[in-house]
């Protein structure tokens, strides 16, 4: 390695920048200090080779994260300054930040204050709030990515960039070679697909834990021992843990995804709004109390899954063009095989924006006595509240981004009778009229009509 | 467009027939049947002669014949193997089957690809794309700008040609749909199973 280091010294990289030490060797390749040629502006520079990106894959969705963090600028994320490439590497030009890693900051002193802990918090949700209004979401939050600058504010690191990490192979396992699946979320153990935003908030609070208490919240003799725990939701939080801060990282260490708290609640939540200063710290975990005005009761005992959940923001999936075309309806072979009212899909596209969709939907289900039920990767779930024939008539309503103010909704059947979800769409989409732009293959049905 | 007048009168397929395709498809005897009678309900629709026309495939899709959608007439080119203006029989089973859901994902990018490759080139193209692009919105009633149109073009083109030579080719393609997988929703088929 000091080889490597020797030679890679003072080279200049793509006429642009002075390479300079090795700052680390992380997950995903080297770090270089450089600096730029042009500025003189002290920057870090990641490099990967190219083979390795391309054979863990570099997935769409993380090339739009990566092509969004070019244009984000956030006080708490590591500025991305720009990516370039050359036929065999790929360079991540960064800002370079001083102050070192806040694991150090909390590996010397053994763990913070909450006052400590309680600014970090706030500035690593602000960050992570921003970048998932961007649309973009880290999937490897841990205290090693939570770096200082020379005023001890907290600079988010990689964030966009998880999938590029080589210990994320294709089986969707995670296997950190630091040993750290600590701050992965239940159901990224559990299953392959899961939402970005939801995960991130789970490692919040893995963080937030590990701040106050310097240790982990979920560690077990063996690495399923550990997971059985991380998938329980079995912590126990240490008896300096204000009671404030307890409740709320029970709101964030739900195992069930649809359930935990999202940023706006975190937001919310009293410790975070006032810090550690006033609150009682209390021996151990207490039950559900309603102390506060505006947040649900929530310590200690979980809420089952009930059905209403009204978790917001409701994160919308961006279509790529490709996904655009393939809901054309010539694709659509169905109707060589069923009649037309026995199809289980519609779709209608709307000039009107995500949450005032979200919003109508919400009206027309509430009109029609139907029950919501909202998840987070943009799809309302709705149910007939009296059992047909057939059970409850349930359907998704799934909104797609084509920009921001153009969407499709897609609405499916997902049970119950047929023919009572064709009655229940009769009545659905009159009452829908204001946001539909057009019902997707039925504008010429109407003309001939 | 061309209607072939082929004055070949297709009657249900003779059992070798049938085995034969049954023996070279997803689909088991009895599937292939099945299919004749849906081939033969499309295909004397229209023109009666026991071959599918675009007119009729169109008919089929949208209950309507007349309706023009470019995807439509991609999917009824790549289903007419011959290239003669219609879909026979052993055509439409031999196409259908990359719809089934137990054919393997390769063979859905695959044909896909095809789908997309307009002009044929053994690639994808920028205007390929862009094309397909306006096409989708112009059928979803949807204007935006030109300005809107080109970025969203860009970014997905950029984010498909993986070495930027300005075209996206099979591999690049493989890359791509195995990434977004939703990408390929419509080339399965539970009615075919």
């Amino acid at each position: 390695m000091q080889l490597e280091v020797m030679a890679n010294r003072g080279k200049i990289l793509m006429e642009r920048y002075e390479l300079g030490r090795l700052l680390g060797k992380g997950t995903f390749g080297k770090v270089h200090y450089a600096r730029s040629l042009e500025s003189n502006r002290s920057v870090a520079i990641k490099m990967l080779d190219k083979e390795k990106v391309l054979k863990v894959g570099l997935s769409e969705q993380i090339r739009r994260e990566v092509t969004t963090m070019r244009l984000v600028a956030h006080k708490n994320i590591v500025q991305l300054h720009e990516v370039m490439a050359t036929r065999n590497k790929i360079y991540f030009v960064m800002e370079y930040v001083k102050g070192g890693e806040l694991f150090d900051k909390v590996a010397k002193s053994g763990k913070l204050t909450e006052g400590a802990a309680h600014k970090y918090f706030q500035q690593l949700i602000s960050a992570v709030d921003y970048c998932h209004s961007q649309g973009v979401y880290h999937r490897d939050l841990k205290l090693e990515n939570l770096l200082l600058d020379e005023n001890e504010n907290l600079k988010v690191s990689d964030f966009g960039l998880s999938a590029l990490s080589e210990s994320k192979r294709q089986d969707g396992l995670l296997h950190t070679t630091c040993g750290t699946p600590a701050y992965v979320a239940p159901e990224v153990i559990s299953k392959t697909g899961y939402d970005g935003a939801k995960s991130d908030i789970w490692s919040c609070g893995v963080i937030l834990f590990v701040l106050v208490a310097g240790y982990l919240p979920f560690h077990g003799s063996n690495l399923m021992d550990m997971y059985r725990k991380i998938e329980q939701g079995d912590f126990r939080c240490p008896s300096w843990f204000s009671h404030k801060l307890q409740k709320l990282l029970f709101k964030i260490l739900d195992p069930n995804p649809s359930t935990r708290a999202s940023i706006q609640k975190i937001k919310e939540s009293t410790w975070f709004r006032k810090g550690p200063r006033g609150t009682l710290a209390v021996k151990e975990r207490t039950p559900s109390e309603n102390v506060t005005t505006n947040a649900p009761p929530t310590a200690g005992v979980r809420p089952r899954k009930n059905t209403h959940e009204d978790v917001k923001p409701l994160m919308v999936t961006n279509l790529n063009a490709f996904e655009i075309i393939s809901f054309s309806t010539g694709f659509d072979l169905s109707g060589l095989f069923i009649r037309e009212e026995c199809r289980k899909e519609t779709r209608f596209t709307s000039d009107k924006p995500a949450s005032a969709i979200i919003s109508k939907l919400e009206y027309v289900a509430k009109a029609l006595n139907l029950r919501v039920r909202k998840k987070d990767n943009g799809v309302v779930k709705m149910q007939a509240r009296k059992e047909g024939r057939n059970g409850a008539v349930q359907l998704d309503m799934e909104i797609f981004e084509i920009t921001p103010s153009h969407h499709l909704i897609e609405m499916k059947q997902t049970s119950g009778d047929p023919l009572e979800y064709r009655e229940l769409l009769e009545d659905i989409r009159p009452a829908l009229k204001d946001i539909v732009w057009a019902w997707h293959g039925d504008d010429h049905h109407q003309q001939l009509e | 467009m061309g209607c072939a007048s082929s004055k070949q009168f297709k009657r249900a397929p003779r059992h070798g027939d049938a085995a034969l395709l049954a023996k070279e498809t997803t689909f088991s005897l009895d599937e292939v049947k099945a299919l004749y009678e849906l081939f033969e309900k499309i295909s004397y629709s229209i023109f009666k002669d026991g071959l599918i026309h675009k007119e009729e495939f169109q008919l089929a899709l949208f209950r309507n014949s007349n309706r023009k959608n470019l995807f439509a007439d991609r999917i009824f080119d790549l289903f007419d193997m011959k290239r003669n203006g219609v879909i026979e029989f052993d055509e439409f089973v031999r196409s259908l089957q990359f719809f089934h859901p137990d054919t393997p994902m390769a063979d859905k990018i695959a044909f896909a690809f095809r789908l997309y490759d307009l002009r044929g080139t053994g690639s994808i193209e920028r205007e390929e794309l862009k094309e397909m692009v306006l096409a989708i919105l112009n059928e979803s009633d949807l204007l935006l700008s030109d300005d809107a149109v080109e970025q969203m073009v860009d970014q997905t083109f950029k984010e498909a040609d993986l070495n930027g030579d300005g075209r996206i080719d099979p591999d690049e393609w493989k890359a791509f749909t195995s990434m977004n997988p939703a990408l390929l929703k419509y080339m399965t088929l539970p009615y075919l199973k």
